[in-house]
């Protein structure tokens, strides 16, 4: 079947007074529909950049420099403003990096629902439509009076709810969750994940999270897409990547959060800054900051390949031992280390 | 809501009794008094000015005067005026006051509103070609000297091409012999205005309420719109009122355009810088995220939460016409309070000119008070806080 969404080769660019900021290069991946991605890297590596490419929502200063967005299958880069405004929220939603901002101060947060329902399905009279809210607050677990209130009356935790409410209004076929937590208490936070990914399994909907911490994604993806400056550097089920990281970064990554549940580790801090995008590194662009680097990783950019099936990764000199899982360690299943498939080495 | 609402009544009440005080020793302040007129006058001798004195209770102490005026004043009497004579302050501001509140209430919500629309698109098309000729056009205007730009308006539209009456508010010719009082027509066309005013506003809100505007509703609202101007119209035709009500809407075309020109700029300016933040808000860009039509994310997003700023400016505005009043009113010879204000002061009327100050700040209390509860409507963070949550 098609994939709902799919990243063929795309390639933006940020017009600077510096210069172009090569802030996504050449991703390409595809999610398919009942899927869950997580998207995770440093600040800046470019994730927020791909989450307002999928929704057309660039600044005028941004440019497509090669490569397409398909959504089921049509190049959004190519269709009319009415058929992106179609697509919007009843093809893709979005939770946004500041969700508590993301609400209208002057409306009551129901009618701002409303609007997204009505607008979206004209032939939806006013009444169902806040029918409709009153359900989704239910499931999302907002007392339904608090419909008629207005943002400033609401808990941080509240308003992050309306906000997925909102998203979920017009039964989207996917979300793009821009670190919906990320302002939230941990606790609180657990919370919103775990009803997150009910609420996605019950009606079947793809969703992309993204999120600089590994446990979050570690928490609610199916597939994991580990970025770095712009590129992708590995991709594959989320139980491969989390416990045989193959790229140094991904490695890196892991080892800089703190595993509640697995073994005890050192927390380790990746040495170095994330590279400036105006003018990255050449060659393979986290090869400044790597302790596997060799020679060839400033000359010659690594390629995407199948390391092993359905987990890809792009490095000259991938790790081999087993990672540290983080996150939910799922019992029998920790770290075995004996298929080591060592395809690497001859690399 | 209503707690709210009676604090600021109260403090408008206490507002207007510091007003008054000042106003009216201010006024006092000033040397000599309405007798002085007739000290040239043979025919009046000092005896004389003094009995008039006396009568006028020019005799008695300052603060034994403000004691009695404030009294007076608060059971609405506010006395006879001198120079008038015996003509009740009241009578004179009733008469003028409503075509000074008329005139500059239009202009000042023309000119609002064409600023609040003008710089609601320059901020959306920030950088365009709309942008700069419309800042231009508008800075000109804004920084033109007002009795020079009336003049060349007059010059240009009155005299010139004759398709708008040079001053004056009738034309004498056209009301000689005429069965009403410019006064009753004006009265009429004030209150019928407000009336009809009133029910298209009704009409719209109760069809295009909601969220939801049906094709079929915006036609209804636009018929049954129609058809209450229309009746408005007949009736005030039948009653023959039509031909000089369209005499006095002519005599206010002028000032008011002028008006308008001048001042939109501020407005339009303000709206600019204030939605040029609001548009990088959030909430705009899920706004656009959610599919809205770009107009209404412009409208209800944008330019919604950018509107309070500006909400100031009008009240600011209101609070200077009632200076720049003078000169419109004696540009175009426009018989409004100005003007009453100017010759009393000079003719050492007290009762009336304190009468006719105290109006103007009972008018500048009244907008104040108005642009409160606007915001407290406009902003639902403000009726709890009592002032605007900071951003975010």
């Amino acid at each position: 079947m098609d994939p709902l969404l799919k990243l063929d080769d795309f390639t933006m660019h940020y017009r600077t007074k510096a210069g172009w900021v090569q802030a996504v290069d050449g991703v390409t991946l595809s999610l398919a529909r009942g899927q869950a991605l997580g998207l995770v890297g440093e600040s800046g590596c470019g994730k927020t950049s791909i989450a307002m490419s999928v929704m057309k929502l660039l600044p005028y200063n941004s440019k497509v420099v090669r490569g397409r967005i398909l959504f089921e299958g049509r190049d959004i880069y190519s269709m009319t403003d009415g058929e992106v405004r179609k697509m919007r929220w009843k093809g893709v939603a979005m939770i946004f990096q500041a969700a508590m901002n993301s609400l209208n101060p002057v409306y009551r947060v129901g009618n701002q629902i409303v609007e997204a329902i009505v607008t979206h399905e004209p032939e939806t009279s006013e009444e169902e439509a806040w029918a409709r809210v009153r359900s989704l607050f239910e499931l999302v677990g907002i007392p339904k009076e608090r419909m008629y209130h207005y943002p400033h009356e609401y808990s941080g935790g509240m308003k992050q709810r309306a906000v997925i409410a909102m998203a979920l209004a017009c039964n989207p076929k996917m979300i793009i969750a821009d670190e919906p937590t990320t302002a939230l208490d941990v606790i609180v936070q657990d919370k919103i994940l775990r009803e997150m990914d009910q609420i996605r399994r019950k009606i079947n909907m793809s969703m992309i999270y993204i999120s600089h911490d590994v446990s979050v994604i570690a928490e609610v993806s199916d597939v994991v897409a580990v970025m770095y400056a712009g590129k992708l550097v590995e991709l594959g089920q989320a139980d491969d990547v989390f416990k045989r990281p193959r790229h140094p970064y991904t490695y890196a990554l892991m080892r800089a959060y703190p595993s509640i549940l697995g073994e005890k580790h050192e927390l380790a801090t990746i040495p170095g800054e994330p590279p400036n995008l105006l003018d990255p590194p050449s060659g393979c662009r986290f090869h400044p900051r790597c302790d596997r680097a060799s020679a060839e990783c400033s000359k010659a950019d690594p390629m995407w390949r199948e390391i092993c099936p359905g987990h890809y990764c792009t490095c000259h000199n991938p790790v081999e031992i087993g990672g540290t899982w983080v996150g939910q360690v799922r019992s029998g299943k920790a770290a075995d280390g004996g298929d080591q498939l060592g395809t690497s080495s001859n690399s | 809501m209503r707690r709210y609402v009676l604090s600021r009544l109260g403090q408008v009440i206490l507002t207007l009794l510091i007003y008054i005080t000042l106003v009216y020793f201010l006024l006092q302040a000033m040397p000599g008094d309405i007798t002085q007129m007739y000290l040239a006058n043979p025919k009046v001798p000092q005896a004389a000015r003094e009995e008039l004195r006396k009568q006028l209770g020019l005799d008695q102490g300052v603060v034994m005067q403000y004691l009695t005026y404030v009294k007076n004043f608060f059971r609405g009497e506010l006395g006879v005026s001198f120079s008038h004579y015996p003509r009740p302050v009241w009578d004179i501001l009733m008469e003028r006051l409503p075509r000074t509140f008329v005139l500059f209430l239009t202009a000042h919500v023309l000119s609002f509103y064409v600023g609040y629309v003008m710089g609601r698109v320059i901020a959306w098309r920030r950088g365009r070609v709309v942008d700069y000729a419309a800042t231009v056009v508008g800075i000109t205007f804004w920084t033109a000297f007002y009795p020079l730009l009336a003049l060349v308006l007059i010059w240009i539209f009155a005299y010139t091409l004759r398709l708008l009456p040079l001053n004056q508010f009738i034309e004498p010719k056209l009301w000689q012999g005429a069965p009403f009082s410019a006064n009753t027509v004006f009265g009429y066309m004030v209150y019928g205005g407000g009336a009809v005013a009133i029910g298209l506003f009704l009409i719209f809100y109760a069809f295009l309420r909601g969220l939801k505007r049906t094709r079929r509703n915006v036609a209804l609202a636009w018929l049954s719109g129609s058809v209450l101007v229309a009746v408005a119209l007949l009736a005030a035709s039948r009653a023959g009122l039509l031909v000089y009500i369209w005499d006095i809407v002519n005599h206010m075309v002028l000032p008011v355009c002028t008006l308008t020109l001048i001042s939109f700029a501020g407005t339009m300016l303000l709206m600019r810088d204030s939605m040029l933040e609001t548009v990088q808000e959030d909430y705009v860009m899920a706004a656009h995220a959610k599919g809205l039509p770009d107009t209404i994310v412009r409208d209800r997003y944008a330019a919604r939460t950018a509107i309070l700023p500006t909400v100031t400016s009008l009240v600011l505005s209101l609070a200077s016409s009632m200076s720049g009043g003078l000169v419109t009113e004696t540009m175009f010879s426009w018989p409004g309070l100005g003007q009453v204000l100017f010759h009393s002061a000079l003719a050492n009327d007290y009762p009336l000119a304190t009468g006719a100050l105290a109006f103007t700040g009972v008018f500048l209390l009244i907008a104040h008070f108005v642009a409160d509860i606007l915001y407290a409507v406009l902003d639902p963070r403000i009726a709890y806080t009592g002032q605007p949550a900071a951003e975010g």
